[in-house]
């Protein structure tokens, strides 16, 4: 079944540079792997995609390691230890594909003839071309439950909804090329991780070498930070009430700001009554604004946006009225530089400073020309990411820190703040691929293309659940803690939840390292009553398996895309559009499958196959002659072949794409700097939260579950941290973790070549304490210490004494700490930081599902110092 | 004709693609690292630099390991580079203690990464090399024949590292280092490296 | 754990570090090294001091010694089938200086000893090819002395080693190993006579030079500015191998010696114990060779010389 008519004739002699995908991040930079006599002897970047532009990180360059490891799956195991548990061995016994198909299929029969809700679908955000198969197998089999473990809610629900709600995009950027003045709350864009990561990495140093200024706001100087001409240490987990208190500055003592940006392109004007929510035109529904010249209120659409009152109070039907703008100029009354430096350590000299810098570089009004086309100029640009967002205030972080682009104009224009590629006037030969956000009856921006399971905007309804991720319920959030949590349990009866999961299908997620701590996974690991897991390595997940399937590696599979959606990877800012695919170089080893092959074989023995082909065409948006038609029994080169063609025309089929490795077309500067074509506003106050918390409360309230209701404010405030909160003597430090550039996830560590490098580097497998703080709390470098949380839940580690950290903070790098012998290279190296953090409705936001990332935490001399 | 390298010090991100492309182009065996990267910490908190260097062999014009090596393995060729002939050297390990930026190791025990042994690319790659021999970085001699940069080069994903000739002062590495004030590692030790950094 | 692994992890480490410890010469096959050295500083020395005071055993015990060196050696090095590559660069190479210096000694130290001692050689003592010898092995014995210490200069990466004293101090050495070989051999020449009494001043003469020579050495590492200077004389007197400096060099290599040669400038001084000076001696001078070249840390990449920003 598998198509390897290219790589199978062993013992031939070639010497082929192969173009592909790497897949040891989600960045899935283009790659030419070298193989010479069937063995893969270099992997390289390929130049002439616009993924990586022939460039690798560390990460992708050493692929070939983790393809060759001898540690790698290859045959099917069954699990015959029928109890589960941290500290059950499985005992394995490998069976053959049939066997284990068979086994499979009667059980999921079994589940979806009982409810198919019942099937939890999970797979890992590494390979995010792997979206495609499970979204479809998932929809085919007819439930609404596809987790991504902790990816997304770590990384997280914040940024994305955010980033989609004001900038339409899963992810944001500074406009590198253009942009003179970055600041960065928790994000390391261009300097190591994250989205289009390796393109970053060049056009963040073409920036830095041009002079653009970059201001980062961290706990930790590293990566980004080291490369900032400021470094703006904070408490961890306020960077909130640091955007807040900058905002102060601009409205309150500035009194700078982009009013016609405000007016055109947000709901500033829009006029706010009483009750918080918009005063509506009684004949068209629509929100109104005040119209100046009019001297009335009147639907926005009616109005030019210059007439547009941002400040003031109008009576309008009796009704006092204040545009959303004059709110949030008295709104931030509170939030003075001297209220932030309390909550963040940031002196309120700085924070002005910053302000006025932020407002300064902005160049309000002005204007360039780019290819041609007369464009507004924002050389600004407020980034956000994990870290800043990755707190119970996620929601309110992220908020306040593009209010700081709002303010000024400075998104997705020239110089400023850019969503990744979210308007494409599509591929020229064929016109697809094209998408562009568009406005609601309320005039709000709606994005074009998404890859959540629902867009971020408009905001859902809220329901008695459906879903035990409760994110039908929580209609703000993307991924849940509560399929793993300590009560969910307490939670789903709470909620009524009409039934429980029963099976779980895992692909390539570590799900008891990656959301919390593992005591709290585990029991609801345990409680599956079946789990198959398709894997590269036996993990400490895939050991509560029932049956473990071997995939294929990124040298040995087939997508006909390396992202989904395709825009995922491609860095933003003017350049080209690419379409990269990735192929098989070398076959599988033992029995390895591709899990792409197994979820098709599975349908046809479920007989979902015509289920499995119409949510293929929905997935791939498969048109015409392309459309996958009845129960045929396409093969996945088939169906891949389908979509390229499809998008790109005959001619350039899988065939095509196998030899040519990419596809390019140049971008546009109305593509790249889509705001000004794109008639839709984004909210600076968030009218909409209103009604979904008044929902939820109706739900909730009657089943005891109370919701704060400071949470669902429509403008942002700054709203503590449990570790904020912590009074208890000797919990001295916020404990954080980071993305380190070595590592992806918990994968990585497996690869020996990244597990030598991090092993040289002095904070990758240490904890960061600041040198001061720690010497005084007696701690040497290189000691080893326990890290506790208030509920007794520690890891032990070296200390790293640094310079480069905020005295309260305590810093972990990666996923690490694995304790399985499945990845044996792995095992034992760094530091589990996910034990610290609770996985219970305390710890949660209550609004976006954000889980709480920081703890307070008490450091204490392990034994072996005490010698 | 002098074959140079020139590292900017404000592009580099320390991502470690450089001592990872060399691992994976020169199959370098455990613990052995023609290039690798050094971090280090200046300052207090919280006017605190974090500081990137990344390294490798200088292809000094008055290369000290050269002079010391006994057998004539470690050798300058024409073009500016220093390089072991692993046929020709002893194991004396002089170089080693010679080169005062530690760049030379010794091809000794454990052969590859994995305790189970040799991987197909190690087989290929690792295996080349000869052990009880010293080795090091030779600008990727290899790939300059067929016309490509140094795998560090041509891969850091950052476009920190220039490479051209030294000798020519129009050539992008000369001009860096002229217009950017390049400056080598050690220039008191009289070694006249030809890897050049750009301030940070 | 293997070997192999704990190797690669003390690799590891010692390259997360700012000064980083030479491990090559001195510690696994490096140890040979030493000895090499060490038996080889000594048969010059001891067969400069037979030839002046006439001591035909130990020329006999220098030859051998040189030898043994010489094995030693090739036990060191990564490739021994390979070692007569090491003749080619005498123009730069101290190693290849001393490689031909230990062959011509070695050579003509045979080719004048043999008619002595072996019955059917077919050339005499009195003949051209044995003065020959003699000469070689003079020549050899000049560079063996010599050399060692600028091998160990050369080592630019090596700040310790970098004094221009530790020539000298080498041939010091040698020259002390040489009184000691004498004090030794006297006990297998038997009646060959009574050891001139110049010997023991001398022994002492040499000993303080020797000291004199080290804390100068000493003295200019902590006032080089140099970190990593400082760090082999810290390693040296107060860490790593503080143990072997103290009572290697020390107790047995200055104390013993001297408390007996103090003995035997006050009265008189059995063969025996005149041996055990020597070898005690020799002792000391080989842990302090010992010592010195475990306490090589790395020049730091890292300096304060090296411009980050303008």
């Amino acid at each position: 079944m598998t198509d390897l008519s290219d790589v199978s004739s062993r013992g031939v002699r070639d010497d082929k540079w192969i173009p592909t995908s790497c897949a040891l991040c989600y960045g899935s930079c283009s790659i030419l792997a070298h193989r010479v006599d069937d063995v893969v002897v270099k992997i390289e970047g390929n130049p002439d995609s616009a993924i990586g532009k022939g460039r690798l990180c560390g990460k992708g360059v050493s692929g070939i390691m983790t393809h060759y490891d001898p540690n790698r799956l290859t045959v099917p195991l069954r699990r015959t230890n029928p109890k589960k548990g941290l500290d059950e061995d499985p005992r394995w016994e490998e069976i053959g594909w049939e066997e284990a198909l068979d086994e499979i299929a009667a059980q999921l029969r079994r589940i979806r003839e009982d409810d198919p809700r019942k099937l939890i679908v999970q797979r890992t955000t590494t390979v995010t071309a792997s979206r495609v198969p499970m979204l479809t197998f998932t929809a085919a089999f007819g439930t609404p439950n596809l987790s991504m473990a902790g990816g997304g809610l770590h990384c997280g629900n914040g940024a994305h909804l955010l980033s989609g709600l004001m900038h339409a995009s899963w992810s944001i950027v500074p406009d590198f090329e253009h942009c003179n003045y970055a600041i960065y709350f928790g994000a390391s864009k261009g300097h190591g991780a994250g989205h289009a990561s390796g393109s970053n990495m060049k056009l963040a140093a073409d920036a830095r070498a041009r002079g653009m200024k970059m201001v980062v706001v961290d706990p930790m100087c590293n990566f980004a930070a080291a490369k900032a001409t400021e470094w703006v240490p904070l408490r961890v987990g306020t960077d909130g009430a640091l955007a807040l208190a900058m905002c102060h500055v601009m409205v309150r003592e500035l009194g700078v700001y982009d009013a016609p940006y405000l007016q055109a392109k947000t709901n500033a004007p829009y006029l706010i009554g009483p009750d918080k929510r918009y005063v509506r035109d009684a004949a068209t529904g629509k929100p109104t604004v005040w119209d100046l010249k009019a001297g009335a209120a009147r639907p926005f659409g009616d109005v030019d946006a210059a007439d547009m009152a941002l400040d003031g109070e109008y009576d309008v039907g009796g009704v006092c009225a204040r545009p959303a703008f004059a709110l949030l100029r008295e709104h931030l009354a509170k939030h003075t530089p001297e209220w932030g430096e309390k909550i963040t350590t940031v002196p309120a000299a700085n924070i002005r400073r910053l302000a006025r810098e932020f407002v300064q570089e902005a160049r309000i009004g002005s204007t360039i020309v780019v290819d041609g086309v007369t464009l507004p100029y924002r050389p600004v640009a407020a980034i956000a990411f994990r870290g800043s967002q990755g707190h119970m205030n996620s929601v309110y972080n992220f908020f306040a820190i593009d209010l700081l682009n709002q303010l000024v104009g400075a998104a997705d224009v020239v110089g400023a703040c850019l969503g990744f590629n979210p308007a494409s006037n599509g591929y020229p030969g064929t016109g697809r691929l094209a998408y562009m956000p568009y406005p609601d009856d309320d005039g709000l921006m709606i994005a074009g293309t998404w890859m959540g399971y629902h867009k971020p905007y408009p905001v859902a309804e809220p329901r008695l659940p459906q879903k035990p991720g409760l994110q039908d319920f929580f209609v703000m959030g993307l991924n849940s803690p509560y399929l793993d949590s300590d009560d969910r349990e307490a939670l789903w009866d709470k909620f009524e939840l009409p039934y429980r999961p029963e099976a779980m299908l895992n692909f390539g997620a570590n799900l008891l390292m990656s959301i919390g701590n593992r005591e709290s996974v585990a029991r609801g690991l345990a409680e599956y009553k079946f789990m198959v897991s398709i894997d590269l390595f036996e993990t400490e997940t895939t050991r509560f398996a029932d049956i473990v399937l071997p995939d294929c590696g990124h040298l040995q599979t087939l997508d006909s895309r390396s992202n989904y959606p395709f825009i995922f990877s491609l860095p933003g800012g003017m350049g080209e559009w690419c379409w990269p695919i990735r192929q098989p170089v070398l076959p599988p080893e033992g029995q390895q499958r591709r899990f792409q092959d197994v979820l098709l074989e599975l349908s046809d023995r479920l007989g979902i196959r015509a289920d499995m082909n119409a949510a293929y065409n929905a997935a791939m948006n498969l048109e015409g002659p392309y459309r996958l038609q009845g129960d045929h029994r396409y093969s996945y080169e088939e169906i891949c072949d389908a979509e390229l063609k499809c998008n790109f025309g005959p001619e350039r089929g899988l065939e095509w794409f196998k030899e040519h490795g990419v596809l390019k077309w140049p971008k546009k500067p109305e593509e790249v700097y889509w705001r000004p074509f794109a008639d839709v506003r984004v909210p600076i106050y968030w009218e909409f939260l209103v009604p979904v918390f008044e929902k939820m409360d109706a739900i909730g309230a009657p089943r005891g579950i109370k919701l704060p209701p400071e949470y669902y404010e429509p403008l942002p405030d700054f709203l503590p941290c449990l570790s904020h909160c912590c009074q208890k003597p000797g919990f001295d430090f916020y404990a954080f973790y980071y993305r380190d550039v070595l590592h992806t996830n918990s994968f990585t560590l497996e690869n020996p070549w990244l597990d030598e490098a991090a092993q040289l580097d002095p904070f990758s497998y240490t904890i960061a304490i600041n040198a001061t703080t720690g010497r005084k709390n007696g701690l040497t470098d290189g000691a080893r210490i326990w890290v506790e949380n208030e509920k007794g839940r520690k890891v032990a580690g070296r200390v790293h004494l640094t310079e480069a950290i905020h005295p309260e903070g305590l810093g972990v790098a990666a996923c690490a700490g694995h304790w399985g012998d499945g990845m044996p290279i792995a095992k034992g190296k760094g530091v589990f930081f996910n034990e610290l953090l609770e996985l219970d409705w305390d710890h949660s936001s209550p609004i976006n599902l954000n889980l709480d990332l920081c703890a307070k935490v008490r450091v204490t001399l392990a034994e072996e110092n005490a010698k | 004709m002098r074959w140079g390298m020139v590292i900017d010090l404000k592009r580099c991100i320390a991502c470690y693609g450089c001592q990872l492309s060399c691992k994976a182009e020169n199959g370098t065996p455990p613990g052995v690292f023609f290039a690798r990267l050094l971090k280090h910490e200046e300052g207090q908190f919280p006017t605190v630099r974090q500081l990137f260097l990344p390294v490798l062999c200088n292809h000094c014009e008055e290369p000290p390991c050269v002079e010391v090596c006994p057998t004539g393995a470690s050798f300058k060729t024409e073009d500016g580079i220093v390089d072991i002939d692993p046929d020709m050297c002893v194991g004396c390990r002089s170089c080693m203690m010679a080169c005062p930026y530690g760049n030379r190791y010794f091809n000794d025990k454990p052969q590859h990464y994995f305790p189970d042994g040799p991987t197909p690319y190690e087989e290929r790659r690792t295996a080349r090399h000869q052990t009880d021999v010293v080795m090091k970085c030779n600008f990727c001699r290899d790939r300059l024949a067929v016309g490509k940069e140094p795998a560090c080069v041509a891969n850091c994903p950052a476009v920190a590292r220039y490479f051209g000739d030294l000798d020519d002062p129009n050539s992008e590495v000369s001009r860096l280092i002229k217009d950017r004030g390049g400056f080598p590692l050690h220039p008191e030790l009289g070694t006249k490296p030809s890897v050049y950094y750009l301030p940070a | 754990m293997t070997h192999a692994s704990v190797k690669y992890e003390r690799m590891l480490s010692d390259l997360r570090m700012d000064l980083r410890p030479q491990r090559e010469w001195g510690e696994g096959r490096g140890l040979f090294l030493v000895i090499g050295h060490f038996v080889v500083g000594i048969a010059a020395g001891a067969w400069l001091f037979a030839l002046i005071f006439d001591r035909p055993a130990a020329l006999v015990a220098a030859f051998a010694l040189a030898a043994l060196g010489g094995l030693a050696h090739l036990g060191f090095l990564g490739k021994p089938d390979r070692f007569w590559r090491m003749s080619m660069r005498a123009r730069t190479s101290w190693i290849s200086r001393g490689f031909i210096g230990l062959s011509l000694f070695l050579a003509g130290a045979a080719l004048y000893l043999a008619p002595q001692y072996l019955p059917g050689t077919p050339w005499g003592s009195e003949s051209l090819l044995a003065d020959a010898g003699y000469a070689m092995a003079l020549v050899g014995m000049v560079v063996l002395m010599g050399y060692m210490g600028f091998v160990y200069t050369s080592a630019k990466a090596i700040p310790f080693w970098n004094s221009p004293l530790h020539p000298a101090l080498y041939v010091a050495y040698a020259l002390r190993g040489g009184v000691a070989a004498l004090f030794v051999t006297a006990l297998a020449d038997g009646g060959a006579g009574e050891l001139p009494a110049v010997l023991l001043p001398l022994w002492g003469g040499i000993t303080v030079l020797v000291a004199l020579f080290f804390m100068l050495e000493i003295h200019g590492a902590l006032t080089s500015g140099n970190e990593a200077a400082r760090r082999s004389v810290h390693d040296l007197l107060a860490g790593r191998v503080a143990v072997y400096f103290y009572g290697g060099t020390l107790v047995l290599g200055l104390f013993v010696p001297a408390y007996l040669m103090y003995t035997g400038l006050t009265g008189p001084l059995s063969a025996g114990a005149m041996a055990l000076l020597g070898v005690s001696s020799a002792i000391g001078d080989f842990f302090m060779k010992y010592a010195t070249i475990r306490a090589g840390v790395r020049l730091p990449v890292w300096t304060h010389l090296t411009p980050q920003r303008r």
